[in-house]
């Protein structure tokens, strides 16, 4: 066990976890400039995760949730367990062959979702009573004054937003993996991981498969932001 | 040389001459006391009789009044709207906005929650004013603590101000190269990639460099390394932990007999 976390940490892990840090941070507050309806503050973390292994990507989680808290927003401190789980999770699902194509890396930011939505349910409720600061507690809200259980709402909220961010959040990262040179993948432990599959030249990062994977997610934009009219009109 | 992210301000105080762990202690002590005390009031009280006449014992409290104002009661105050609108619990109705109503008990439990998050981030605040991250992390590193954690929160600090730097930069060349960043929504999702792209493959290309550099010094060596500071720590100090340590025993305690 022991064995298994140290192999995760290098000297080129530990410089990365810093920067994965900053990336964290830096793009969550560029998503804010842009206006998107996503949080995307977890794609340093996934990329640590991938390259690293599990425990490298969820101690990456845990500490850029604290140094969040510390030096920007206070709110953001709480939730260190969610982030911890966004790596860790990303990590395993790299272990297991899921991070070389491009439907892959979706099934992963789906489960990574998940994975979140369920960590972060009981932090919402025991913390905060259900409702937090962010923005989609207004869902929460609603359901919650159509007469839902607690528990049920605040699970239906993120199940509704958590999978569009997690899964554009892995694409990115596949992105940016896929973008780096070889020479520089293999000084972190686990270069075999993101190795594309398939044979010819690009072989599963082909554009095709990224075309259909952006499609995956545009269908669950409308997916969601379906549910969600139904659930307030209705 | 580097701008560094950090709230510390040097003074001559009591408080600045604690040792660190027994300013962190004392943070953590507080917000465990704020979160587990069976009594409504306590964590008002403790904002009112120690957070903030321990920031005039340091001699921070102007800046620790206006970080408070800048950033701790926005979020502690939006918390608080929030909560008093969402929370489904009571009966006695005070104001009613749409499908919203405000209740006399969803009013009580959201002040209370408001208090705890500002005595969590003050007492946080407090500590960063009076506390330069290198010494606290040099003295926990000389206390067992790893010293890559060391080296993670204390270069993370480091890094950040330069990358937000960095972000600002690619924005501002991106859009006087045309990039569209305010139009429609699938424009905006579209200019992510060249605003990502630069600012990430930028920062990675540093990683090999500056391992080797930090290896160069003796990062993973295994023998116990020297510190340039001593940072003293006097018996008072261990004394002040374990009162500490026995108040947040006595709340846990109370907490549990009570409930």
């Amino acid at each position: 066990m022991l064995e298994k976390i140290k192999n995760n940490f290098n000297t080129q892990t530990w410089v990365l976890i810093p920067i994965a840090i900053a990336i964290n941070i830096a793009i969550g507050q560029l998503v804010l400039v842009l206006k998107l309806p996503v949080f995307l503050d977890s794609i340093g973390t996934v990329l640590v995760a991938v390259l690293c292994g599990p425990w490298a990507g969820a101690l990456t989680g845990a500490l850029s949730n604290t140094i969040w808290g510390i030096a920007i927003d206070p709110s953001a401190f709480p939730w260190w367990p969610v982030a911890a789980m966004i790596g860790y999770m990303a990590g395993r699902m790299a272990q297991w062959g899921f991070f070389k194509s491009w439907w892959k890396v979706v099934v992963t930011g789906f489960v990574v979702a998940i994975t979140a939505a369920i960590v972060s349910t009981p932090i919402a409720v025991y913390l905060f009573g259900g409702i937090t600061a962010s923005g989609s507690s207004f869902i929460t809200a609603y359901l919650l004054q159509t007469g839902q259980g607690i528990w049920s709402a605040v699970v239906s909220t993120s199940f509704l937003t958590e999978p569009v961010d997690k899964i554009t959040t892995a694409m990115l990262a596949f992105a940016i993996v896929q973008g780096l040179p070889r020479r520089t993948i293999g000084g972190y432990p686990k270069p075999e991981q993101v190795e594309v599959e398939g044979g010819e030249g690009e072989g599963g990062a082909n554009n095709t498969q990224m075309y259909i994977a952006i499609g995956v997610v545009v269908l669950l934009v409308l997916f969601a932001a379906f549910m969600l009219r139904n659930i307030l009109g209705g | 040389m580097h701008e560094r992210l950090s709230f510390y301000i040097k003074r001559n105080s009591v408080i600045h001459h604690l040792n660190p762990l027994t300013k962190l202690t004392l943070v953590l002590a507080l917000i465990l006391i704020a979160f587990t005390s069976p009594w409504y009031w306590t964590p008002h009280l403790l904002v009112l009789i120690a957070i903030i006449p321990l920031s005039f014992l340091g001699k921070v409290a102007p800046e620790f009044f206006k970080t408070a104002l800048r950033l701790i009661l926005p979020a502690a105050g939006f918390l608080f709207l929030m909560q008093a609108f969402f929370q489904p619990v009571g009966e006695t109705v005070i104001f009613k906005f749409y499908f919203l109503d405000m209740t006399q008990e969803s009013l009580m439990f959201a002040f209370r929650n408001a208090t705890r998050v500002i005595v969590m981030v003050s007492a946080f605040t407090f500590l960063l004013l009076t506390t330069h991250p290198s010494e606290l992390m040099s003295d926990l590193t000389r206390r067992g603590l790893p010293g890559q954690f060391a080296y993670v929160i204390i270069s993370t600090l480091q890094i950040l101000p330069q990358m937000q730097a960095k972000a600002q930069t690619i924005i501002s060349a991106q859009r006087s190269r045309g990039l569209d960043t305010e139009s429609s929504f699938i424009r905006r999702m579209g200019s992510l990639t060249p605003l990502i792209g630069p600012l990430v493959f930028g920062s990675l290309a540093e990683v090999e460099e500056r391992a080797i550099a930090i290896e160069a010094r003796g990062f993973t060596s295994k023998k116990v390394k020297t510190s340039l500071h001593e940072i003293p720590d006097p018996s008072s100090d261990k004394l002040i932990r374990w009162v500490l340590i026995i108040l947040v025993i006595i709340s846990i305690a109370l907490k549990l007999w009570l409930s």
